[in-house]
């Protein structure tokens, strides 16, 4: 693993500060859904990409996050409170559920997190009198540091900007942590790993607990974002769409997730005012990434940088040539 | 309750597992055989019921309607088979993708034709009545589809068991190189089952049509209720799936009825304890989980 530049980082955070300049007002607002989403997609690739566990029922935690917000907001407006709130209430979900899924692997995992998280919608969908049922509940709670209500676009697109820098800061130094690097290990060879003393499932439980965490924060932040929540924030369509997200932008790599969030918002958005067929169109781009795709977004940008300015590296390269990258995403390719 | 509400909706509860049952086996065989998750199943049985919705509107009749329904999603099968899933296998990820995104537009062209009120299909002329079993009236036609379902377990597991198609079918859930190398053409045998369990699934849907009505989201509903159903009754086996199936049948309609918030958790709990118990399900075998 080569260590990024700092360089890099660096050129996200200003890019980050200076978009504002450029968006619109709906601009500013989509760039701020782009974000959470993005910290929500980040979390799922940190999960199939280190540590090989591909989820089918993200959304479980996403949407508790954001009916923790939502629900307990009603009765307290703190904003601290109750984006803490809603990280420890996905967190334990996420530790409980891990406990009891993490025997299993492949298929099998992907099908029980499936399940899971349509439970979860079920339950959401039935209990009318506390959440509100099919029609969703508006959001009472009002996004306050301390420093009165924050209502301008500018603003929260800020929080969030910072929310996203963060989460992104606290996954590069949690994947090159002695830690991370063990759940990486595990993912690439996990007999051998158990072979060297390692409890792996105590190690892939730490992983998805943190990533349940994180994608409680993004639906915390989702609440105060859209104001109104429904039962689809658990819907395993939402779970799908973030994985296309991740196998968009590049499975393996912490930024790639982030950049396919982006990529499919702004696709989302810009085709829907076009047409309703939305979900054909979404369906169809499934099919040819999975066909044509060769491993995300990412790659092909760090491909024609490469080309571009011709650095030889020739690992990278090889690893281009080897099928998608989906299922082969070994090291070497962090962005 | 009393014995006799308890009875109907036992019965209820069999006639919804049977439907459950001809999903369950065909996405159980295409896992255990094949190793896709077939994330598109439940658009089988969407299908199913919609094209013979159209049919019986063009005065086919209910037999007519159905059986070219099955025909036509069978063929369906074959084409996604064919041109998209045979170029993943193996990749786990992509057959995922695939099928769920295709699950994604054939929800949405449904939805695009008929709209997204739901419909339902008439119940057969014949069985349009009630049956009298001596201690309570019950709808004819449930009880058809109870039969059907019995009559199709006991046909699926003298395959299973007692053919040579059977016989192969078993080797490849337990290892599919060792049979190809025994000079079966294991393609053909891939497209073959994967129609096969398409067509199952649209009977289930052309049957389940007058039960339970059509529109557009019942597809997931289907589809993940028979996940949970693979997952307690063991991948590749038959077997599994009607056990399976018949157990979520009752729970899930006994559920609507006693506790309607917690049914999906009623069952997810039972998915659970079974999984722990035996993480390779009730009748499953090989060491897939």
């Amino acid at each position: 693993m080569k260590n990024r530049p700092l360089w890099l980082n660096l050129v996200l955070l200003v890019v980050l500060a200076v978009m504002p300049l450029l968006l619109s007002s709906y601009g500013l607002k989509l760039g701020s859904e782009v974000l959470i989403m993005a910290i929500f997609v980040m979390s799922l690739g940190l999960i199939i990409g280190f540590a090989g566990l591909v989820s089918l029922g993200h959304a479980a935690f996403f949407g508790a996050g954001a009916y923790t917000v939502t629900l307990i907001g009603d009765h307290l407006n703190n904003t601290y409170v109750l984006l803490l709130a809603a990280i420890l209430v996905s967190g334990i979900l996420a530790f409980i559920s891990g406990l009891l899924f993490i025997r299993s692997s492949g298929a099998y995992f992907l099908m029980i997190t499936l399940a899971f998280g349509q439970m979860l919608y079920a339950i959401a969908y039935k209990m009318e009198d506390i959440t509100g049922g099919v029609d969703g509940k508006p959001v009472l709670a009002t996004f306050d540091l301390g420093f009165g209500a924050i209502d301008s676009r500018l603003t929260f697109y800020y929080v969030t900007a910072v929310a996203f820098a963060a989460s992104y800061f606290l996954l590069r130094v949690f994947i090159s942590s002695p830690l991370g690097k063990s759940v990486r290990g595990i993912k690439e060879n996990e007999s051998r790993m158990t072979a060297l003393g390692y409890n792996t499932r105590n190690y892939k439980l730490v992983v998805y607990t943190l990533s349940g965490m994180m994608a409680g924060f993004a639906g915390g932040l989702y609440s105060y974002f859209n104001e109104y929540i429904s039962p689809d924030l658990l819907n395993w369509m939402f779970s799908g769409q973030a994985l296309i997200m991740v196998i968009v932008g590049g499975v393996g790599t912490l930024l790639g997730p982030a950049i396919g969030a982006g990529f499919f918002v702004i696709l989302q958005n810009y085709i829907s005012s076009y047409t309703e067929r939305w979900p054909i169109i979404m369906g169809l781009i499934f099919v040819a990434i999975v066909l044509y795709g060769r491993g995300g977004i990412i790659h092909i940008v760090s491909l024609i940088w490469n080309l571009l300015f011709r650095r030889k590296n020739r690992d990278q390269n090889m690893q281009h040539k080897e099928g998608t990258g989906i299922d082969s995403s070994k090291s070497g390719t962090s962005v | 309750m009393s014995v006799t509400t308890l009875t109907m909706h036992l019965l209820n509860g069999l006639a919804y597992g049977m439907l459950l049952f001809m999903i369950a086996a065909g996405l159980s065989i295409i896992f255990g055989l094949m190793n896709v998750v077939n994330l598109a199943h439940g658009t089988f049985y969407l299908a199913g019921v919609y094209i013979a919705y159209y049919f019986i509107g063009r005065q086919f009749g209910f037999w007519l309607s159905m059986l070219l329904s099955i025909i036509v999603v069978a063929i369906l099968g074959v084409l996604m088979e064919k041109l998209l899933l045979e170029r993943v296998y193996g990749k786990e990820l992509e057959q995922v993708l695939l099928t769920f995104g295709l699950s994604f537009i054939f929800a949405d062209v449904v939805k695009w034709i008929w709209g997204t009120s739901p419909l339902t299909l008439p119940v057969p002329s014949g069985l349009d009545v009630s049956a009298d079993l001596g201690f309570m009236i019950f709808p004819a036609y449930r009880i058809f589809v109870i039969l059907v379902g019995c009559m199709l377990a006991v046909l699926l597991w003298y395959m299973e068991n007692k053919t040579r198609v059977g016989a192969m079918i078993r080797a490849g859930v337990d290892d599919r190189d060792m049979l190809s190398a025994l000079g079966i053409n294991i393609k053909v045998v891939f497209t073959c089952i994967f129609a096969f369990g398409a067509g199952l699934a649209g009977l289930s849907g052309v049957l389940g049509g007058p039960i339970m009505g059509m529109y557009v989201g019942i597809d997931s509903e289907i589809l993940i209720s028979s996940l949970v159903i693979v997952v307690i009754g063991g991948l590749g086996t038959w077997k599994g799936a009607f056990i399976g199936a018949i157990m979520v049948g009752v729970v899930d309609t006994l559920g609507r009825v006693l506790f309607p918030s917690f049914t999906m958790a009623m069952i997810f709990a039972i998915m659970i304890v079974v999984l722990l118990i035996k993480p390779n399900g009730l009748f499953g075998r090989g060491a897939h989980a």
